[in-house]
């Protein structure tokens, strides 16, 4: 039995060479801005231009991408799911990767610019990540319970952040 | 036993080590003395240690 691969940075750095446009949501965001949890998947949500889309199709399949399908069928994302609004839960060679064509309440990659910020992540890499009282936001509006249970952590997080940059 | 009980006197009084709704203070802090690039690192670390013991623990 191996050890399935989770590289969140690879995989991070093959999507920025694909030349691909997203922006990282989910744990890994929350973890960027120092909250301290334990994740195992990658949320993006790309943007929705053609050209961008185009490009992550294919950088999918060079990744053999695959749905993480509960009846273990090894289906592959096709150009068309990207097109549509909803969460591709995928397993990929470097790891889970969750492609969320939209988040809470509609809310895009064109959305949620406004509200990101690029994080430099060392070694040549930096990332677009949603701002942390953003991903509150979007945890809110969710509203599922798995949310609403991150939150107390995430809000005090975002707390001693301003705390610390008020000195 | 006595060379634990000081700190645990320490974490259980108004050390600030908690939050009022319970959340550990010093993983937040702990995090926020890294760079994003090393809590990068510092997850994917974190996310294989545990998936190896779950690997470890079905083996058995």
């Amino acid at each position: 039995m191996t050890t399935p691969s989770v590289d969140f940075r690879a995989l991070l750095e093959r999507l920025r060479d694909d030349g691909i446009d997203f922006i990282v949501v989910g744990g890994v965001s929350a973890v960027l801005h120092g909250a301290p949890i334990v994740t195992f998947d990658l949320d993006i949500v790309p943007s929705r231009s053609p050209p961008n889309l185009d490009r992550l199709h294919s950088a999918l399949l060079e990744l053999e991408a695959i749905f993480r399908d509960p009846a273990a069928r090894k289906l592959t994302p096709t150009r068309s799911d990207l097109a549509g609004m909803g969460h591709l839960l995928l397993r990929t060679s470097l790891g889970p990767l969750d492609v969320l064509c939209s988040v809470a309440e509609g809310r895009t990659h064109e959305s949620l610019l406004p509200k990101s910020t690029i994080m430099d992540l060392g070694g040549g890499l930096s990332a677009r990540v949603v701002d942390l009282d953003e991903l509150i936001a979007l945890k809110r509006a969710a509203g599922r319970e798995k949310d609403r249970a991150a939150l107390p952590l995430l809000e005090r997080t975002l707390e001693e952040t301003r705390k610390r940059r008020e000195g | 036993m006595s060379d634990h009980a000081p700190l645990l006197t320490a974490v259980e009084g108004d050390s600030g080590a908690y939050a009022e709704d319970g959340t550990d203070l010093t993983l937040i802090h702990w995090m926020l003395d890294m760079t994003p690039g090393e809590r990068l690192d510092v997850l994917t670390s974190g996310a294989r240690s545990l998936l190896s013991l779950r690997r470890d623990d079905a083996l058995r």
